[in-house]
């Protein structure tokens, strides 16, 4: 047998394609299949937020309560916000078909949140910046109005949707799972913009209702903080830009709704106490 | 966002730095093929000379290891979601076995030939924690022939 040396002409083993064209086709995919996933499961998950009958609701809160689980007897600071949120329904301000119970919960985060089974989570940080009971009741009556949209419900079905995304693509690899978060991030927070917008609009109109004025309605969002990383905080600052478009449409609303500024309610003496104890 | 900034900033890393690293190394393995030619590798078992003409046989072995960078793993991390070719880690095999192929042939530079040639590949660092190490290793072995000489 004659032996030919001969050096390899075409490479038949690799494929001459361009790395950045397989990389944006495949990211372009992916990105079509986790957007049209998210959007069809989330309007799944909003359809049947409209027939979870509040009993089947109170079911769904034991998940949390085990988590959250309510205090023996509330502190002071839990009474005078429950008497906030009590004062709202018993003007016939809002008409919730279960009890609202709020609590506060002992960390930094400067935020609260409306959870299933009626229940609104204070965070300490949040208490520790409020500098007037207006503030709080705004705040208070726009957890109230993510009960009546039933936002809290749609979040929870949402992160279920996200959870369910995540995992399937977290398998592969941890980096593309990370990525697919952030982008599931964006969506989330354009999505949500509207329902807080929503919020606020009822938080405005449980104030006037309660206190026949809005005044203090924005004062939580301009004495905020500002050198906080949006990263650490709710769903009240997502960032500055934000902040300001909130206060400018909070505004227009007053206006066009014809609510009246008013004095604003001082805090109960025993809070300023507590806040220094704390600190 | 941070981890955004990271996860680009490292692709970005891995494309420039790969491409790079990659152009290089099939630069110099051309440029050896070339200058080892002479030495044929087969895999036929049989040695094509008669007894007399032998004066040795021994055991040869070349071994390349080549490391993914994370652009290629993003790739084929992206490619495992939707099934197909992983063409980005295409080239780390053929660098690897044709960089296995030239070390065993360059351990040898005295041979007439080497018969018997096999090339087994094997990952390394596949179970190690977090699976951040991913690189895989070509091994070319074969019976390097040398004749006496006339």
């Amino acid at each position: 047998m004659n032996y030919t040396p001969k050096l390899p002409g075409h490479n038949h083993n690799v494929t001459p394609v361009s790395p950045l064209r397989e990389l944006l086709v495949l990211l372009g995919g992916l990105l079509a299949v986790i957007a049209i996933v998210y959007l069809l499961l989330g309007l799944g998950a909003d359809l049947l937020v409209s027939h979870i009958s509040p009993a089947t609701e109170q079911k769904m809160a034991a998940v949390f309560s085990s988590r959250f689980s309510p205090h023996n007897r509330p502190t002071p600071r839990e009474k005078w916000l429950q008497s906030i949120i009590n004062s709202m329904q018993e003007k016939g301000c809002v008409d919730l078909p279960y009890p609202i119970t709020v609590q506060v919960a002992d960390s930094k985060v400067i935020n609260a949140v409306a959870l299933p089974g009626g229940r609104i989570m204070v965070f300490r940080g949040l208490l520790n910046i409020v500098r007037s009971e207006n503030e709080m009741a705004f705040i208070l009556g726009h957890e109230l109005g993510h009960f009546e949209n039933r936002d809290h419900l749609r979040g929870l079905g949402r992160g279920l949707v996200f959870a369910f995304i995540s995992t399937l693509t977290g398998s592969s690899d941890g980096s593309i799972a990370r990525l697919v978060a952030r982008m599931a991030q964006v969506t989330e927070s354009g999505f949500s913009r509207g329902q807080e917008e929503a919020a606020d609009a009822f938080g405005l109109r449980m104030m006037n209702c309660v206190y026949g004025h809005v005044g203090g309605a924005t004062d939580f969002f301009i004495h905020m903080p500002k050198k906080l990383d949006p990263g650490h905080i709710g769903h009240y600052f997502a960032s500055h830009p934000e902040n300001k478009k909130r206060i400018q449409a909070l505004l227009v609303l007053q206006q066009k709704m014809g609510y009246q500024s008013g004095p604003l309610t001082p805090l109960p003496v025993w809070h300023k106490d507590s806040e220094q104890k704390k600190n | 966002m941070p981890d955004l900034i990271l996860i680009l900033s490292l692709t970005a890393l891995g494309y420039f730095a790969g491409s790079w690293a990659e152009n290089r190394h099939y630069r110099s393995i051309r440029e050896r093929e070339k200058q080892l030619l002479h030495i044929p590798a087969i895999t036929m078992k049989d040695i094509p000379y008669p007894d007399g003409e032998i004066r040795s046989s021994h055991l040869v072995e070349g071994s390349a290891v080549i490391s993914i960078d994370y652009f290629k793993r993003l790739l084929a991390g992206l490619r495992n979601i939707f099934g197909g070719t992983i063409i980005s880690y295409e080239s780390l095999l053929d660098r690897a076995r044709r960089e296995a192929l030239l070390r065993m042939k360059e351990s040898a530079p005295d041979a007439a030939v080497i018969v018997n040639v096999r090339i087994e590949t094997s990952a390394i660092g596949k179970y190690s924690a977090k699976r951040n190490i991913g690189c895989i290793e070509a091994l070319a072995y074969g019976t390097a022939i040398e004749l006496n000489k006339q």
